[in-house]
């Protein structure tokens, strides 16, 4: 579904990416896990479009995207929910939702009926989101707006979903909560790439896993191999 | 009888001070979605009032005119973001402030070259004859004034808040990274808010013409009035343009009825400098809320 291929990025002249290479099957968790500034933030923001690749290819679903607008890749179908949760803080909790369908929406009149089952799936799963659904998204909780984040990327209805780093934050127990929502989408079928400093974590509820070091993947395979590498458990499980 | 005096004078100055809100207003539309504007809007608000009175003396009726001066104006617009702007931002440069003033300065000539140096009337069918409300004279013209900026900021404040494109204009001025992953083009959002910026400009043009005549120089004292009332409300506020306008319309006729003419200029400067000296996010500017 998610195809990146030796990927060059960064910023200005000095090169963060040196050739990344990864894939994330359709219907399938796939983590990315490794230290700080080890590039998975910029992997991220290169496959998303927010920030152009110099070199290497990114592929969606078959077709080539690398160095498109990033508008134009999430109207492809990839969501990104990017470090940080990047809620729109003035707006309405329920407008961040029905911006996040913005592809699939009418723009001028009748968004909202035609909204009203995915926010009504969005709402299902995070019961919080509907009571606060008029507050101005700035002012929810920390994880609040992460499930804010999350819930605005599912409602694009997308093939891929990038999540970075969900847990940056958070208190142990919405921890728990955002991965437990994590296996539920899994369950349902949900393709992502997910990047986690909680790399225990992300292990659990991945198929596959990349460790990055210094801008290039170091490590990979299943969680299962990954947990009996002596190098993986002693820098990220130890 | 000089109370009655002080209250007429305050009231016209605060209708033309409605004017200086409207521009205002479309200096806000393009800072918010991207952090630019246009420093020749003065001579957008006069080419369009231009076009509209040629139009006019074309025989084309006034309320068809209306319309067609701020798609002009719109079009103008598009067409400033297109050169002056959208390479600059591109290069995260501040290259715009000066392609927008060249522009302007274009702009100034074009219209000398076409239309002549000449003040001239703007002939429209609102009459000017005064009527008399609560003990002050009031014209037809200075309340289409007020009808047309309250008529034109309330639609558009009505398109942010309740179409689902209004909302996306919103979020590129929230986070313009995190409105592109939802699929909104930050560039045409830019695009479309200089429209809306060109489309305003023209139509301040279009209702002060009547009251101060058509000419090349005709905006220049209004748009650097506009650009006080912008930063002294706040570049991001929404009506607190409408507040600091009829405030400072009303200041500056005082000041030239008490102190003198040529002392009708000095309240805007003095306070532009106030509020870039004291409060540099304006009155009425938004102190945003983060949690993290």
């Amino acid at each position: 579904m998610l195809v990146v291929k030796s990927l060059h990025a960064g910023y200005g002249l000095s090169e963060v990416l040196v050739g990344t290479s990864l894939e994330v099957k359709a219907g399938t968790v796939v983590a990315l896990i490794g230290a700080n500034g080890a590039g998975k933030t910029t992997t991220m923001r290169a496959i998303s479009g927010l920030l152009r690749p110099s070199k290497g290819e990114v592929i969606l679903d078959g077709t080539p995207v690398q160095g498109l607008e990033a508008s134009r890749i999430a109207q492809m179908g990839l969501a990104h929910s990017p470090e940080g949760r990047k809620v729109f803080g003035p707006l309405s909790t329920e407008d961040n939702l029905l911006l996040g369908a913005y592809r699939r929406l009418p723009h001028l009149v009748g968004f909202h009926a035609k909204a009203a089952p995915d926010l009504e799936r969005v709402y299902d799963l995070f019961p919080r989101l509907k009571e606060r659904r008029s507050q101005q998204a700035g002012t929810l909780s920390g994880g609040e707006q992460q499930m804010l984040a999350i819930g605005r990327a599912l409602m694009a209805q997308p093939k891929v979903m990038l999540l970075d780093e969900p847990s940056m934050g958070l208190a142990p127990v919405i921890v728990q909560e955002v991965f437990r929502t994590i296996a539920r989408l899994k369950a349902e079928g949900m393709t992502m790439l997910l990047v986690e400093q909680f790399a225990r974590a992300a292990l659990d509820v991945a198929d596959y896993a990349y460790v990055m070091e210094r801008g290039r993947i170091a490590i990979e395979g299943t969680p299962a191999e990954l947990r009996r590498d002596e190098r993986v458990v002693t820098a990220y499980l130890g | 009888m000089p109370e009655s005096i002080i209250a007429q004078m305050a009231v016209s100055g605060a209708l033309m001070g409605l004017v200086y809100a409207l521009i205002a207003y479309g200096f806000q539309l393009t800072f918010a979605t991207s952090k630019s504007l246009n420093f020749g809007q003065g001579e957008l608000v006069m080419v369009s009032a231009f076009f509209s009175l040629t139009l006019l003396t074309l025989g084309l009726p006034y309320l068809l005119v209306v319309p067609a001066g701020l798609l002009f104006g719109a079009a103008v617009g598009m067409a400033v973001e297109r050169t002056g702007v959208r390479l600059a931002l591109e290069q995260r440069s501040e290259g715009w402030i000066l392609l927008t003033i060249i522009i302007g300065l274009f702009l100034f000539s074009f219209a000398e070259n076409i239309w002549g140096r000449d003040d001239r009337p703007f002939p429209t069918p609102i009459p000017s004859t005064p009527f008399h409300v609560f003990g002050v004279d009031v014209t037809p013209l200075e309340i289409s004034v007020l009808v047309g900026v309250l008529a034109v900021m309330g639609m558009i404040e009505l398109f942010k808040r309740q179409t689902l494109l209004g909302k996306a204009v919103e979020a590129v001025a929230a986070d313009r990274d995190a409105a592109e992953l939802m699929g909104i083009s930050a560039t045409r959002t830019v695009v479309l808010s200089y429209a809306l910026s060109g489309g305003v400009a023209a139509l301040a043009g279009i209702l002060v013409s009547p009251i101060t005549t058509v000419g090349p120089t005709m905006a220049s004292a209004l748009v650097l009035k506009a650009f006080s009332v912008a930063v002294v409300a706040g570049l991001e506020s929404g009506f607190g343009v409408v507040v600091i306008g009829l405030f400072l319309g009303a200041l500056e006729s005082l000041a030239s009825f008490y102190l003198g003419s040529g002392w009708r200029e000095a309240p805007g400067l003095i306070l532009l400098i106030l509020a870039l000296a004291v409060r540099p996010t304006g009155v009425f500017g938004k102190a945003v809320i983060r949690k993290v």
